[in-house]
């Protein structure tokens, strides 16, 4: 209870310290898996790769967990773009969560698109444990694109 | 119409006698000719009571997920194919046994929208009816154990008018101009949940807006919490919804809820091959995948 | 009330030379709950895991906050260290600042700001961390091994030979597998028989080992260490355990030429009261009831029973379920030979002379029907020319199966040595696509088949097959020369392409363990977790995984046994505690959560009153099959499961630690 109470009055004091979020420095929220993706970013850190610093990582166990309820949160709370990557197909470490969760995706992605979310801001991506690469060249990629979008095209979830 | 009725009552006549059901959902005429109610029978005397035309547009479905009703055990129950649907998406998704309920279809050939019936419309025509039955397959129950045929004639189709046109309006929009079409539409939200009170597919008994732990949706009625309220409801019902329309017919403000229903049938359909509640032994569409599934949306 | 430690972590000047850490900390001391915040050079250092101690203990800290290298690298470091106090292991959470920020951005002042941001969010999930006991299942230390076919018995011995009891179930009469059909074995000419009977008696003879033979697996559920598995012993008519093996039997059954052989490949005939070959262990006949007199014609033939000595034969003998319980199975399935008949070309079925691959093994064997004689099978004369064709629906998209056989390469050129030896003076001709001989031996053994044996090799495919005065035609083409051929051959044969054994899907579903396209069992991991399947508890050997060879097959017999072995090697399995948990009051048993659950996890659950009527159902977790994917959490409607150590509510919490 205490917890909550703080987190409000923390919620009231937010703004100062963050960057600003605009068109030109966007925030990014990405949710990956444990497995593949998450240490594919870490491969391109023991690489010394450079990438854009838009992005927070939010880590979960599996694509499997990652509920796209959490892309309209990200946006409720101020990202400009969402990204959402797990292991390639097949290579699941639970078997078949990423399946079930690309059906989700899927579906999701047309309803998003028909409630009027740019589907620019809302990118999918499989990037397994060995592909740093591939993870910065996604990650630059989508931060372009974001800060190429116009600033008023922005959606439901955010007033 | 007399002798639909007098079918009707003696199939649920018959059932509550033979004690083969303790209950049977159906309809009633109501206090205007062009209005009609539920009725719950469970003495075989008063299956006079029950009656079916082109007003009978309630889902009578979504009373099966409500307790009271569920402890009459064994039930019979009043419905036309679209409504039907809905009994073989519970029975899919575990919330009914086929051998607890007895089906009691009634051939339909389109159910005339309120509004118009309120002033008095009778004729059964494709400008008449709601769009649900335009775009209808199962004129006949795809599942049941009596079938009380219609004596209306079939509806006739002459390709002139597109149901659920403005989706396909829609989706040649911009983003920016559908935010704003839905904007406005969610504005009005009330967030009164009428919309999921009418669902018969919405049986949770307590729902995600109230939980809270975390806080999924915003509860105040603000726009943000509103959109997320309404996309929420339509992405739980993805894949499921079986287009009875009973959302968009209890909104008390007008939001085109089956257009977002019916746009996800339209899509689900096309990515994975699914219509939902067609099938009792189907395995629901997001129980499942396909390695081969969609993917081309991924990078 | 929380209260939460953040150390930041410099990992020298890693993280220090383009991260302001001392920024960090001076904003960690400003969020709420956290009550203090220190930076250190080296926090795995010895004196910064000291310093973490001493403030979890000194300060009373809820939760500790390492922002640091890849929780990849410490977490088990810094979770270990905080235990020591008496932290749950789990109020230990890691804000990856290096790896993902000091390592890959340059621009300090932005590079700060992200490394402030992961901090602040790993600080919201700990404050929402509950503590987590890692769960422990109590192990039944007994073993199934499904299949007695070589992988399995080696999995059985391995396994028995660590003092651990073993139940062996075996489909036909007989353990010995495919392998005991063999007649040598490529590259070192042993003799099958020789090298496998020895195995099969001592299976036998193994106090620890429980042999179930003419039985079949009917059902298995449970979880790890605590599996229930239903066995159907099938009436063999015959009391096991009375029974001689003398033989009077089948001796006297009338019934000679009626049944064709299986284990000869239907290349000879057996009674309908038989042991599959005389090796067979146990050696105990079983009486085929399809085809005995006794029950075709009503009871009139007794002539078994009356020359049985011990009279054991019990013509009303009845089917019999054993119920078990293991800690952990084995699946050796083994495989079997597609049909070559769908290769209408080569006349198999159509002409006696072409056969496949294990019916000339038959032929070739001192037990087999022409006791090792290479004859016919159409006139009994022995061949002079054979041609052999390889890969027959291995490596045929179109027809057969995309993959290799693997084994076919070896034991054609097997075929042609021992054909070579046994008829002087024959030729042999094998049409191949690759020749594939990749273990230790092997291909000196195919150059010695081409080269001191004779046999000519011809690389192409075979178009047509057709009788023609006692000579099978065999028409192919040449693809190095470029010539069509045309070879009189008197016998043809077929080596055939390996499938799973008939059934094994049903096996897998039974077990709840995935396998691919054709049937075979998948891996947990295909290189690193190659004996284990997808379920705890449940390991792969043998030709069920895929095609392989013996000596293969036998190393992973061992090392499913060796697995096994290393989980009963202690009390309880210990299961990581970050798995999920149902809201029973809100759960309303739609199980879209068990749809998805890759690992079976989830079933039913029935909640009683006091006077035990069930009130409701809702979905239960299986801590011992759970892996905390969340792939659950994820398809419930209501939210009424969630996996523990990636609470909603703790990702919530971190999406809104970030908000602008």
């Amino acid at each position: 209870m205490e917890d909550k109470k703080e987190d409000k009055k923390r919620d009231k004091e937010e703004g100062s310290v963050k960057s600003d979020g605009s068109a030109g420095d966007p925030r990014i929220i990405a949710f990956v898996c444990n497995w593949c993706t998450y240490s594919g970013a870490d491969l391109a850190g023991t690489s010394r790769m450079k990438y854009s610093d838009n992005v927070r990582v939010i880590k979960l166990p599996c694509s499997g967990r990652i509920d796209p309820l959490f892309i309209v949160e990200a946006f409720k709370k101020g990202a400009k773009g969402v990204l959402i990557s797990g292991c390639h197909p097949g290579d699941c470490h639970y078997i078949s969560g990423n399946y079930h969760s690309r059906r989700k995706y899927a579906a999701f992605r047309d309803l998003l698109g028909f409630l009027g979310v740019d589907l620019s801001r809302v990118e999918f991506s499989w990037i397994s444990a060995s592909e740093g690469n591939k993870w910065v060249s996604v990650i630059n990629e989508f931060t372009a694109k974001i800060k190429s979008l116009k600033s008023s095209s922005s959606d439901i979830f955010k007033k | 119409m007399a002798n639909t009725d007098e079918k009707l009552q003696k199939i649920a006549k018959d059932l509550l006698e033979g004690g083969e059901v303790s209950l049977v959902i159906g309809y009633t005429k109501g206090s205007i000719p062009q209005r009609m109610r539920p009725v719950f029978i469970t003495k075989a005397q008063d299956a006079s009571r029950l009656s079916f035309s082109c007003y009978a547009v309630q889902d009578l479905a979504v009373f099966l997920k409500k307790p009271e009703v569920k402890k009459f055990g064994k039930i019979g129950i009043v419905v036309k194919g679209c409504d039907e649907k809905a009994i073989n998406a519970l029975i899919q998704e575990y919330q009914l046994l086929r051998d607890d309920i007895k089906i009691i279809g009634m051939e339909c050939n389109g159910i005339i929208r309120q509004n118009l019936a309120d002033k008095g419309e009778a004729a059964v025509s494709e400008t008449t009816v709601y769009d649900k039955c335009l775009i209808c397959n199962e004129h006949t129950p795809v599942l049941y154990d009596y079938l009380v045929p219609s004596e209306n004639q079939k509806l006739n189709l002459s390709g002139n008018i597109k149901p659920y046109a403005k989706i396909e309006e829609l989706d040649s929009m911009s983003a920016e101009d559908k935010s704003a079409f839905w904007k406005k539409e969610f504005d009005k939200c009330l967030k009164c949940y009428a919309c999921r009170q009418a669902c018969p597919l919405c049986y949770c008994s307590r729902c995600i807006v109230e939980k809270n732990m975390p806080q999924w949706i915003d509860t105040n009625i603000e726009e943000t919490g509103n959109a997320q309220w309404n996309l929420i409801r339509a992405y739980h019902l993805s894949g499921r919804c079986i287009g009875c329309g009973e959302c968009e017919r209890a909104c008390p403000v007008n939001i085109p809820l089956m257009l977002i229903n019916e746009k996800m049938a339209r899509d689900t359909y096309s990515l994975f091959g699914n219509k939902s509640g067609l099938d009792i032994n189907a395995k629901p569409v997001f129980g499942v995948f396909s390695e081969s599934d969609f993917n081309e949306f991924i990078k | 009330m929380s209260r939460i430690g953040v150390f930041v972590c410099w990992c020298g000047s890693n993280i220090a030379g383009t991260v302001d850490v001392a920024k960090i900390t001076e904003e960690a001391k400003k969020v709420p709950g956290v009550v203090t915040a220190v930076d250190y050079k080296y926090m795995c250092s010895d004196p910064g895991q000291n310093s973490l101690r001493n403030m979890i203990r000194e300060q009373n800290l809820t939760g500790v906050v390492l922002a640091a290298c890849s929780p990849h690298m410490h977490e088990n470091t810094f979770r270990k260290a905080a235990v020591k106090e008496g932290l749950n292991p789990y109020f230990v959470e890691i804000a990856n600042i290096r790896e993902q920020v000091s390592w890959v951005h340059e621009d300090k002042e932005r590079a700060t700001q992200k490394a402030i941001d992961l901090m602040k969010m790993m600080v919201e999930k700990v404050k929402r961390d509950k503590p987590i006991e890692d769960v422990r299942v109590p192990l039944n230390k007994r073993a199934l091994v499904i299949g007695g076919g070589i992988s399995g018995i080696q999995a059985a011995l391995d396994i028995a030979s660590g003092g651990v009891e073993v139940l062996l179930v075996e489909k036909e009469p007989s353990i010995g597998g495919r392998m005991i059909q063999l007649d040598e074995t490529f590259p070192t000419l042993d003799c099958s028989s020789c090298i496998m009977t020895p195995k099969m008696v001592e299976v036998n003879q193994n106090p620890n080992i429980k042999l179930y033979t003419y039985s079949e697996v009917e059902d298995v559920s449970g979880y790890i260490g605590n599996f229930k598995v239903k066995i159907r012993k099938k009436t063999k008519s015959v009391i096991e355990k009375d029974c001689t093996g003398c033989g009077e039997c089948w001796n006297v059954c009338p019934m000679h030429k009626n049944v064709k052989s299986e284990f000869n490949m239907n290349l000879s005939e057996r009674t309908a009261i038989y042991v599959p070959f005389p090796q067979a262990v146990p050696l105990v006949p079983v009486l085929d009831r399809s085809a005995c007199l006794h029950f075709k014609k009503g009871g009139k033939c007794v002539k078994c029973y009356e020359a049985c000595g011990p009279k054991c034969i019990d013509f009303d003998m009845k089917d019999e379920i054993v119920e078990e319980t293991v800690g952990a199975i084995v699946a050796a399935t083994g495989y079997d030979l597609m049909d070559n008949s769908i290769y209408g070309e080569y006349g198999y079925g159509k002409y006696k002379d072409v056969v496949s691959g294990l019916q000339f093994e038959r032929l070739l064997s001192a037990s087999g029907p022409t006791e090792g004689v290479i004859k016919r099978p159409s006139d009994g004369t022995t061949p002079q020319t054979i041609v052999f064709i390889q890969c027959v629906g291995s490596r045929d998209p179109e027809k057969g199966v995309p993959y290799c056989s693997k084994v076919c390469c070896m034991y054609t050129a097997k075929h042609a040595k021992l054909f070579a030896h046994k008829v002087h003076g024959s030729q042999s001709y094998v049409f191949y696509i690759d020749i594939r001989a990749t273990s230790k031996g092997y291909e000196e053994f195919v150059r010695g088949v081409m080269e001191q044996d004779g046999a000519i090799y011809l690389r192409g495919r075979v178009s047509k097959i057709y009788e023609d005065g006692g000579k099978l035609i065999v028409k192919g083409a040449d693809t190095l020369s470029g010539n069509q051929v045309e070879i009189a051959a008197d016998m043809v044969v077929l080596a055939t392409g390996v499938i799973p054994k008939n059934g094994a899907g049903k096996v897998a579903q039974m077990l709840g363990i995935s396998y691919d396209k054709y049937g075979f069992f998948t891996e947990s991991h295909p290189k690193l977790r190659p004996a284990e399947s997808s379920t705890a508890g449940i390991f792969l050997a043998g030709m069920a995984q895929g095609p392989r060879d013996i000596p293969e097959s036998v190393v992973s017999g061992s090392a499913a046994a060796s697995k096994i072995l290393g989980l009963f090697s202690k009390n309880e399995y210990e299961v990581e505690g970050t798995i999920a948990s149902v809201n029973e009051a809100t759960c309303v048993a739609c199980f879209y959560c068990q749809r998805v659950c890759g690992f079976n996890a989830i079933g039913p659950k029935e909640i009683k009153d006091r006077s035990g009527k069930i009130i409701k159902v809702v979905a239960n977790v299986n801590p011992g099959l759970c892996t905390g994917c969340g792939a659950c959490v994820n398809a419930c409607f209501s939210k009424s499961i969630d996996v523990k150590g990636f609470t909603d509510d703790q990702i919530y919490a971190e999406i809104r630690s970030l908000a602008i």
